[in-house]
Parts: C-alpha cells; sequence; structure tokens
C-alpha cells in the first residue's frame, strides 16, 4: 500500500492560474448547473442547521424550509447558559489546546530525529508508528477505559488529552518528516559547526523550519480533537467536564426536546470549525488527504 | 566518540517521551484486549479466566454477524457510493477555476463538521414527525413513499448509509483529482490523436493509471466503515432492535451498557482481525488488475 505523500498533491490541485476561458457549449452550461446543484444539495443540510437555528420553536415546525419570520439571536444566549453550552466550549478547547502543544513538542521532536538522524532501531520505530495508523482507533476503546481507571485519571482532562495526541502522532510524524525532506541537510552540519549541539540544532533551526508544517498539524489536530465524540463519550462522565460533541449527543434522541436551543447548540460547535475550514481549506484538503491512511 | 554519546543522548532523550505515549495508549491497549478477552470480568471485583469462551460466544451471536453484515454494507455503501461519485465529479473537477474550486470546497465541508452534528441533522432530516425529508416526499406528491426512515428495520441500514456517503466523499475527490494531474498531459493528447473516443480514454489510460490510488481508496473505504460509529451511535444506537448494530455499537453496548468488559475486549480483538483480513484480502483481490 502506498501512502499518499503531501508532495503527490501537487500545488496545482489547488492553485492554477484561472484555464484561459473558452467559450462554453450548451452542454457544459447543464454540466455547470448540475455541478452547482449538487454542491448545494451537499452544503445544504448545514445551512439548514444555521437558518433554522434563528427560528422559534413554533416557527421552525410550521416552515421548516423557510427563512425564519423573526430572527431568534436570543436562541444562542439561551443555548449558552441554559444547555451549559458554555462550560462544554470551554472543556473542548481546554482539551483541544493541550491536545494541540503535546501533538506538537512531541510530533515535531519525534519526525526530526526519525526522518534526519541514523540509529539503530530507527526502521522498527518508524514501524511501529505506521502500524498505529491501521488500527481501528474503536477497538481500543475498552482497554484504553480499563486502563485510565486503573491509573485514575478516568473523568479529567488528561484522559482525553493523553489519547488525543497518542493517536495524533503518527500524522504529525508523517507530516513532519515530508517537510523536512525539502530542507537541505547543509543547514544543520553549519549549524553544528558552529558549536550548536542537537537540541540547538533541533530549536533554532529546525523549529523555526518547521512551522509551515506544525500549522498543518495544528489545522487538522484542531478538527479531530474538537469533533471527537467515541473518546469522551467513554472517558467522561462528569458533567462539567463534558465537550461540545459529548453534551450535543444528550439532545440527539430528537424527541421532546427544545428545537431551536439545540440548533443554536450545534451552531455554536460547528462556526469555529466552518471559519477554521474558510481560511485553511487548501491546507486542511492537502493535510486531510496525507494523512488519510490514518483517518 | 562524544559526539556518538550525544547523538545517542539526543535520540534516546527526544524519542523517549513520544514512544512512551504512543505505547501506553495506542499498542498496548490492543495486546491487552486480546488479553482481557480470556476473562470474564465485570469491571469491578474478581475477573475469571475463561480461555477462548468470549470469542466463541461471539462467533456464535447471531448479533455480532449482523453486526458485521451491517459494517459490510455500509462497507459497500462507500465502495459502490463514495468511489464512483468522487471519480466522475474528479474527471470533471480537474480544472482550478474558481468554480470548480467553489464545488471541491463545497463538497468536502462536511468532512470538517463533528459526526454528532452530522448525525443529529439527518436525524432531524428523517424524523417520523418533523422530519424534512417527509415533508419533501409529501409535497411532491410522493407520500406513499413517507416511512420511518430510522425506525423500520428493513430500511434503516440504507438510511444510515445516505449520511456516511454524504460526509465522505470529499477526501475521495481531492485524491483522485491529484492522482489524474499526475498523469502526464502528453498521454490524454496522445489518445485525442489517435481519436480515441473519451469514454476510451478513460477506461484504457485514466483507471489503469490511478489504479494504486483508488486501491488506497478502498482500503479507506474499509477503515472507514469501521469507524461509522459515531454517526450510527447518534442516530440510532444500534436499534431499534439492534437493527442497525455495527461491530463498535455491539462492542460498546456490551461493555459500557451491560459491562461485560471481558466480553467487549474480545470483540474489540476481533474487530482488529476483522478489519485486517478485509484490508489484506481487498489487496490480494485487486493485485491481478494492477499494472
Amino acid at each position: 500500500m502506498n501512502l499518499i505523500s503531501p508532495e503527490s498533491l501537487t500545488e496545482k490541485t489547488f492553485r492554477r492560474p484561472l484555464s484561459t476561458r473558452r467559450r462554453k457549449s450548451g452542454w457544459l452550461w447543464g454540466l455547470d448547473t448540475a455541478l452547482l446543484v449538487y454542491a448545494l444539495a451537499t452544503i445544504y443540510p448545514l445551512l439548514w442547521l444555521f437558518i433554522s437555528s434563528f427560528k422559534s420553536v413554533r416557527d421552525f415546525s410550521a416552515n421548516p424550509f423557510a427563512l425564519p419570520s423573526v430572527w431568534q439571536f436570543e436562541n444562542y444566549t439561551r443555548a449558552w447558559e441554559i444547555a451549559g453550552i458554555g462550560r462544554a466550549f470551554a472543556n473542548s478547547v481546554i482539551v483541544t489546546l493541550g491536545s494541540l502543544a503535546l501533538t506538537l513538542i512531541l510530533g515535531t521532536l519525534t519526525g526530526y530525529i526519525l526522518s534526519r538522524l541514523d540509529f539503530r532501531f530507527k526502521g522498527v520505530i518508524m514501524g511501529l508508528f505506521v502500524l498505529g495508523m491501521l488500527i481501528p482507533i474503536h477497538s481500543t476503546l475498552v482497554p484504553l477505559f480499563i486502563m485510565m481507571k486503573n491509573l485514575h485519571i478516568l473523568d479529567t482532562y488528561a484522559s482525553l488529552i493523553l489519547p488525543y495526541a497518542a493517536f495524533e502522532l503518527p500524522v504529525a510524524i508523517f507530516i513532519v518528516a515530508a517537510y523536512l525532506t525539502s530542507v537541505p541537510k547543509e543547514l544543520e552540519e553549519a549549524a553544528m559547526i558552529d558549536g550548536n549541539g542537537y537540541w540547538g540544532i533541533f530549536c533554532r533551526i529546525i523549529m523555526p523550519l518547521a512551522v509551515p508544517a506544525m500549522a498543518t498539524i495544528s489545522i487538522l489536530g484542531f478538527l479531530r480533537f474538537w469533533n471527537d465524540f467515541a473518546f469522551a463519550l467513554v472517558f467522561i462522565n462528569d458533567q462539567s467536564l463534558k465537550t461540545l460533541p459529548l453534551s450535543l449527543s444528550i439532545f440527539s434522541d430528537g424527541y421532546g426536546t427544545d428545537y431551536s436551543l439545540t440548533m443554536a447548540a450545534m451552531s455554536i460547535a460547528v462556526i469555529p470549525t466552518v471559519i477554521v475550514y474558510l481560511i485553511f481549506q487548501e491546507q486542511i484538503m492537502k493535510g486531510m488527504v496525507a494523512g488519510a491512511v490514518k483517518g | 566518540m562524544a559526539f556518538v554519546n550525544r547523538l545517542r543522548g539526543f535520540v534516546v532523550i527526544g524519542l523517549l517521551p513520544a514512544l512512551v505515549l504512543y505505547l501506553v495508549f495506542v499498542l498496548v491497549p490492543i495486546v491487552w484486549s486480546v488479553y482481557y478477552g480470556f476473562y470474564d470480568w465485570k469491571g469491578i471485583g474478581a475477573a475469571s479466566f475463561t480461555g477462548l469462551d468470549n470469542y466463541a460466544e461471539a462467533l456464535r451471536d447471531p448479533i455480532f454477524w449482523r453486526a458485521l453484515k451491517n459494517n459490510l454494507i455500509i462497507v459497500a455503501a462507500s465502495i459502490l457510493g463514495q468511489l464512483p461519485i468522487a471519480l466522475v465529479l474528479s474527471l470533471i473537477l480537474r480544472k482550478s477555476t474558481l468554480f470548480h474550486r467553489f464545488v471541491r470546497s463545497a463538497v468536502f465541508m462536511p468532512m470538517v463538521v463533528s459526526t454528532v452534528v452530522i448525525g443529529m441533522i439527518w436525524g432531524y432530516i428523517y424524523h417520523p414527525q418533523i422530519g424534512i425529508l417527509n415533508v419533501i416526499l409529501q409535497n411532491i406528491g410522493l407520500g406513499s413513499w413517507i416511512r420511518d426512515w430510522l425506525g423500520d428495520a428493513r430500511i434503516n441500514m440504507y438510511s444510515v448509509s445516505a449520511p456516511v456517503i454524504w460526509a465522505n466523499i470529499g477526501p475521495y475527490l481531492i485524491i483522485f483529482i491529484s492522482a489524474i494531474q499526475n498523469i502526464p498531459s502528453e498521454m490524454e493528447d496522445a489518445a485525442k490523436l489517435d481519436g480515441a473516443v473519451r469514454a476510451k480514454w478513460l477506461y484504457l489510460i485514466v483507471i489503469p493509471m490511478i489504479w494504486d490510488t483508488i486501491k488506497v481508496a478502498i482500503v479507506l473505504c474499509i477503515s472507514g466503515s469501521l469507524k461509522a460509529f459515531d454517526l450510527i451511535y447518534i442516530m440510532t444506537g444500534g436499534g431499534p432492535a439492534q437493527s442497525t448494530e455495527l461491530l463498535a455499537t455491539y462492542m460498546y453496548n456490551n461493555t459500557f451498557e451491560v459491562f461485560r468488559y471481558g466480553y467487549g475486549s474480545a470483540v474489540s480483538s476481533l474487530i482488529i482481525v476483522i478489519s485486517l483480513i478485509l484490508v489484506l484480502g481487498s489487496q490480494l483481490l485487486m493485485r491481478k488488475r494492477g499494472i
């Protein structure tokens, strides 16, 4: 199985000067219309969510497709307070930032060592990290739960931060290693002649150079950590520690709940990721595809 | 010599934290789940060794096989749904015009949304009373098609497959586009000069040239199906009457709902074995056609 390296996703996949304009035939217009309909159909469920989040419950049931007759902005403030979404939001921020910090530090360091230095067992260690990509995450839930119970870290932020970072490490290492292949080795040799040790080289040369790779890792990690459900479901029980997806799932049976409150809460969870996506789409597409083998 | 020692020191200290974290939280749990699988354990109290009983029980349980079948339905839906759509779209969307980039972005968009939210949105779409799907069917005169999309055991596996397909086309689209762009353009020109029609060009050049990419995509579909847990847990919880049970929801329910940790561990181990068999099997099957 060949892994998809970020290099194979050439720049032209994402950005290329607008192709030379030719007159379009009727057939091509038809095709473009079909594409547009398809694209709109794909994002419609999300648009519907945002629009519905501003409706009153009665408005939502009476006119499911219309724009809100009155824009109920207070749905958001109510969801923030009543449904405890504020607390969940803060938890998601803490867990995401903690996992990101750990992933970045360990991923960059390990990626540098495994890709640039020669030592015994290097192949074995690299192999271990690749192996992890083939393992279905969900099959580790039970043993992880038991282990964390024994370590008394269930129902703490650490019970999410540590496994998130651990499972994200292969992707981070892969991205850093792929990125560093484009950096000439002479830079490190020159720094070594100048009297730097390995730590000095890592901190002064590699880290600054690897910033773009770290940016990609951060964006992908943010989306994964922010959206995770399975780990949070199993490892967090304490109401005050629940992350956003977990608090939302309480509403998921859809019966007898306050729809507009739920829709607003869901929007609060989705809006940060959509903003990040709109800003960094190209990096996200590239990185997700590169890391897709792990998924 | 001091130089070598410095390298060794750096490598050991630098690798240790990541390696320990990774081993403890990713690799060791797998070994443990095989080990726990040999025990009957309720999570508290003593665990009693029962050998292969848990594994045998799972393999005898019809619900386990139904869960496996449901997983295979998701695999089939992914391979037959996501890949053809992504392939067709990638052939149309190869150019980097603004419009094409917009369509790609839209198709990719669901990938960044939490599966919990996706599951809940589709729960609203399928909802028997307030669901917009039934409202649409009613309005366009297909009232006879109205049904309880998630409650009817005959169709609900297909209902839950729709959002799985919908949400995951984006990455395959991007993979295929980049693979097609790596085909030397001379090959397309040569095909045109020879008067080969487009369909032939697709069949004789594009498909063989990106066959390796398609193989990777199929592996991703298989491993992706084992992750469909979140979506289906949110939409149906594996019900009603375990009709949408997946291997992962089966494992979850046995472990965390009825507290059979040993049994859940055995099922976890079986999930790993099954996913490896599926991935290796699919690779072997496709090897013949490789170029």
